[in-house]
């Protein structure tokens, strides 16, 4: 694939569990893929809290249960979330291609040592779970993050 | 009926898709093969703690170390900021190469299981592995009724080359394509969810830091206990993660380690489900059995087989399924006829039949045997049936002695005529069965059963002089063949002789006409089409093949005989237009069995040509009778050089109408009865050619003499090894 294709895939990851939010806002992420040389990756993009302990599933590309044990972080840790794939989902991206999505996040969630993580895997290529892993703050908002088998560059933008 | 609809429609619409899979499996199935060459061997028993540790040795910052079904161990690295994928020997760690997944781009997998398609494609996959297991299964009961059941299910296969072809490679495969078909089935479904392959949830685990370093990969005990053979794959935990695990997934199911205790945390064992798509992928892309593979591989090149013999097979039975023109209303007409038929062919015999009745001032009704029903209106009832197989009735007559059963007997005369081929032990078999039923049932009968061998226009327009005087009016009953094409054979030498019963006969040679004309083997028919309005063609046994480079048959001219005073009329250099008709069931094949070839008369000519291209000197022996040496000794002096040559290894002559001349040639059959035995006795393939009284003469003397060896014509008719050609 010489051409690297931008795709947008812009979807509002809506309805927050959590009650007494008051303040939100939309964050956007941003996942470009290496042109890695296979076929369309599953991405699980998923907050932790500062204990590791698993938040929310902000999004996931690929609509095949059955590969879901390939991310396997987030497979694990969030397998007591029943609605873990409720408005969250999507299809899996192609390698070079680029993932937007933006979700409503707290602001409580911001620089209190939350962690944004994103597990990969595509068939017949190796598992990669917890690809990236990037605190949520105010810092780190805006800077590239590579991982180390499927994603180029991964950033977020705080509005 | 249900079946052979089903099975025709599935494979035409069905089918058409299955190629695109047929031809990427067969690509696909490359894969295993290259994986078994590449998988460098595992000593039994290894630990997978051993095959670690290896691996750490020589990989650094290997991440992620995975089983093939092959047997060849790949190891996942992130090193210096590069991700790697190696092949790595199990006995010493050594790096073998890099990894590739596959041979092949990935684009022939995608379009193997998606058609391109994403869901909508994967969804039209597994319909498609449906409708495969549903024409196996159709195909099997289809093959079992071809054969006549189980018992002779591995049969000699007769019928066209399409019919052969399609019959044969199905015996072979059908188990294996259904098969495949299952295990697609299997792995759509979890695919779409629709079986749940993983248990219930993974739990929640992490390693406990306990101020020490973590244990040292040999020391882990789940690992020490599990073994290489039953790894799939063992995760490394990760180096900046203190809370990460070893997590190891085998055949068996998979377990959690501690990194610094080596404590097993949690094991779930793999799901039933689980068991069974591991079985299930196996099966269907044959990773981790080659030989399988190989099996999988031909499947696929069988299906664009089944394909284009099946489609031809519907396009012949279509082709000859005429319309029927000129169709009474059922409860005016007088006259009934009623078909059934196989290929369809008999429907011509139908409609030249409805035609004279027609024109002879009769309504006439035509259908298909399975609609029997006789309004009080009708006066003549015929019933024109082929048979299918061992005897039975064709597929959508099946029923039909059931439906003729429930309806009453009513005043109409009934005549039944059956067609056939008399090579089939079972000749007009289900004829004779319906003719029976009827008679049985209390209907009067028109006309006697009559039976019509490899559909003849000649034996049918006999029959239809028979009806025309049962009828007491005249009739006359002109089928037509459809011809196939035909080329222009130009005449170049002919060889006459007196003959032995008055009219002359003679051997005519033609030059080989190009590409017009098929290839051919002594033994096939050549059609000879004379000319005029309606041209009927005559069929010639050929006396030799393409090899030989000319056309050759040996023809006795018949008193009346359209065909065979056109044919003594030829001079060389005039032309004559001529087809092939394939006799696969008569032809020789190539074997290194003894031959018994019995002739007389002009029936010489085939066994002649079978001698003629026998250049490998298999041991052929000739039983021939003629009436004078004289008079009609047909291939007399090249029969004497052949012998000379080799091909022929013994020549028996007798001549009927000369003293001492041995009398006919059943006559010296039994006279050499021990040699006979002993030529049988070894398997020899028996090939007769002659009239039909002739014929009825050797099988009585060759059943005797096959009687000590508690073997029958019949029983050799049923192993392929006795064959005749007749006239």
């Amino acid at each position: 694939m010489s051409t690297r294709f931008l795709l947008t895939t812009v979807a509002a990851a809506c309805a927050l569990t959590l009650p007494s939010m008051a303040q939100s806002r939309p964050v956007t992420l941003s996942t470009t893929l290496k042109n890695y040389g296979g076929d369309g990756a599953y991405l699980a993009v998923y907050l932790t809290d500062t204990k590791g302990a698993y938040v929310r599933t902000l999004w996931v590309a690929g609509g095949k249960a059955k590969f879901y044990k390939h991310l396997a972080d987030w497979n694990r840790l969030s397998a007591s979330d029943g609605k873990r794939l409720q408005g969250v989902t999507g299809a899996s991206v192609g390698a070079g291609r680029t993932l937007k999505v933006t979700a409503e996040l707290a602001d409580a969630l911001i620089d209190a040592g939350y962690e944004l993580r994103i597990d990969a895997a595509a068939e017949d290529m190796r598992d990669s779970p917890s690809e990236i892993r990037m605190p949520l703050s105010s810092a780190q908002a805006g800077k590239p993050q590579a991982g180390k088998q499927y994603i180029q560059s991964f950033t977020y933008q705080l509005p | 009926m249900v079946w052979r609809f089903a099975h025709r429609w599935l494979g035409l619409v069905a089918g058409t898709l299955a190629l695109v899979l047929s031809v990427t499996g067969m690509l696909l199935a490359l894969d295993p093969l290259r994986n078994a060459i590449q998988a460098a061997p595992t000593a039994r028993d290894m630990s997978v703690a051993t095959l670690a540790q290896r691996v750490q040795a020589s990989v650094p910052g290997a991440e992620e170390i995975r089983r093939q079904p092959s047997g060849a161990i790949v190891v996942y690295a992130f090193e210096d900021g590069q991700a790697r994928a190696l092949r790595v020997a199990p006995a010493d760690g050594r790096v073998l190469g890099s990894y590739q997944p596959s041979l092949l781009p990935r684009w022939v997998k995608n379009l193997h299981r998606t058609l391109l398609l994403d869901d909508p494609g994967r969804v039209a996959a597994a319909v498609v592995a449906l409708a495969m297991l549903a024409l196996s299964v159709s195909g099997l009961v289809l093959l079992l009724r071809r054969m006549g059941g189980w018992r002779h299910l591995a049969g000699p296969v007769r019928g066209t080359l399409a019919q052969r072809l399609h019959v044969l490679a199905g015996r072979v495969v059908l188990a294996v394509l259904a098969l495949s078909a299952a295990a697609a089935l299997y792995m759509s479904a979890a695919t779409f969810g629709l079986v749940q392959l993983d248990a219930a949830a993974e739990p929640e685990v992490a390693s406990s830091p306990n101020g020490q370093a973590s244990l040292p990969t040999g020391q882990l005990p789940l690992l020490q206990n599990l073994r290489v053979q039953d790894l799939r794959k063992l995760n490394v935990p990760a180096a900046d993660d203190p809370a990460d695990t070893w997590r190891i997934v085998t055949i068996q199911g998979q377990g959690w380690v501690d990194r610094y205790s080596g404590q097993t945390l949690a094991w779930q064992d793999a799901t039933t489900a689980q068991r069974v798509h591991d079985w299930a992928l196996l099966l269907h892309t044959g990773d981790g059995a080659w030989a399988w593979a190989v099996v999988l591989g031909a499947m696929g090149a069988s299906i664009p087989l089944f394909w284009v013999t099946g489609v031809l097979l519907w396009w012949q039975a279509r082709r000859n399924r005429p319309a029927i023109e000129g169709n009474s209303p059922l409860a005016q007409a007088d006259s009934l006829i009623f078909v059934a038929s196989e290929s369809g062919s008999t429907w011509g015999f139908a409609q030249a039949l409805h035609t004279a009745l027609v024109a002879a001032g009769h309504r006439v009704r035509t259908t298909a045997l399975e609609h029997w029903r006789v309004p009080p209106a009708a006066r003549h009832v015929y019933v024109l049936a082929a048979t299918y197989g061992e005897g039975q009735a064709p597929t959508h007559a099946a029923r039909a002695l059931d439906a003729i059963a429930r309806q009453p007997v009513t005043s109409a005369q009934v005549a039944v005529l059956g067609f056939g081929d008399r090579q089939f032990p079972a000749f007009c078999a289900f004829a004779e069965a319906l003719d029976q039923a009827l008679l049985a049932q209390g209907w009067k009968p028109l006309l006697a059963l009559e039976r019509i061998h490899q559909q003849s226009a000649q034996e049918f327009a006999r029959w239809g002089q028979r009806l025309a005087q049962a009828l007491s009016q005249p009739l006359s009953l002109a089928y037509q063949p459809r011809l196939p094409r035909t080329a222009v054979l130009t005449l170049v030498a002919r060889q006459d002789f007196v003959g032995g019963a008055g009219e002359p006969a003679a051997i005519l040679r033609f030059a080989l006409p190009g590409r017009d004309l098929p290839r051919f083997v002594a033994g096939d028919l050549l059609g000879i089409v004379p000319p005029g309005d309606q041209p009927v063609p005559r069929y010639y046994s050929l006396a030799s093949g393409t090899r030989d480079g000319f056309v050759e048959i040996c023809v006795r001219r018949m008193p009346g005989g359209v065909c065979s005073t056109y044919l003594h009329g030829l001079q060389p250099g005039d032309h004559a237009q001529a087809f092939i008709r394939p006799n696969p069931g008569f032809a020789l094949h190539r074997s290194r069995q003894p031959v018994l070839l019995i002739g007389a008369g002009t029936g010489v000519a085939p066994l002649a040509g079978f001698i003629r291209g026998n250049v490998r000197r298999r041991s052929m022996h000739l039983y021939y009778g003629t009436r004078d040496p004289a008079r009609d000794f047909y291939f007399g002096e090249e029969l004497q050089a052949w012998q000379a040559e080799g091909r022929l290894a013994d020549l028996h002559t007798t001549f009927s109408r000369t003293p001492d001349g041995g009398g006919y040639v059943q006559e010296a059959l039994r006279r050499d009865a021990t040699r006979v035995r002993d030529l049988l006795a070894r398997g020899a393939i028996v090939r007769v050619c002659g009239s039909r009284p002739m014929a009825h003469g050797v099988t009585q003397v060759l059943d005797e003499i096959l009687d000590g060896l508690g073997l029958s014509v019949a029983r050799l008719k049923q192993r392929e090894r006795y064959a005749e050609d007749l006239f």
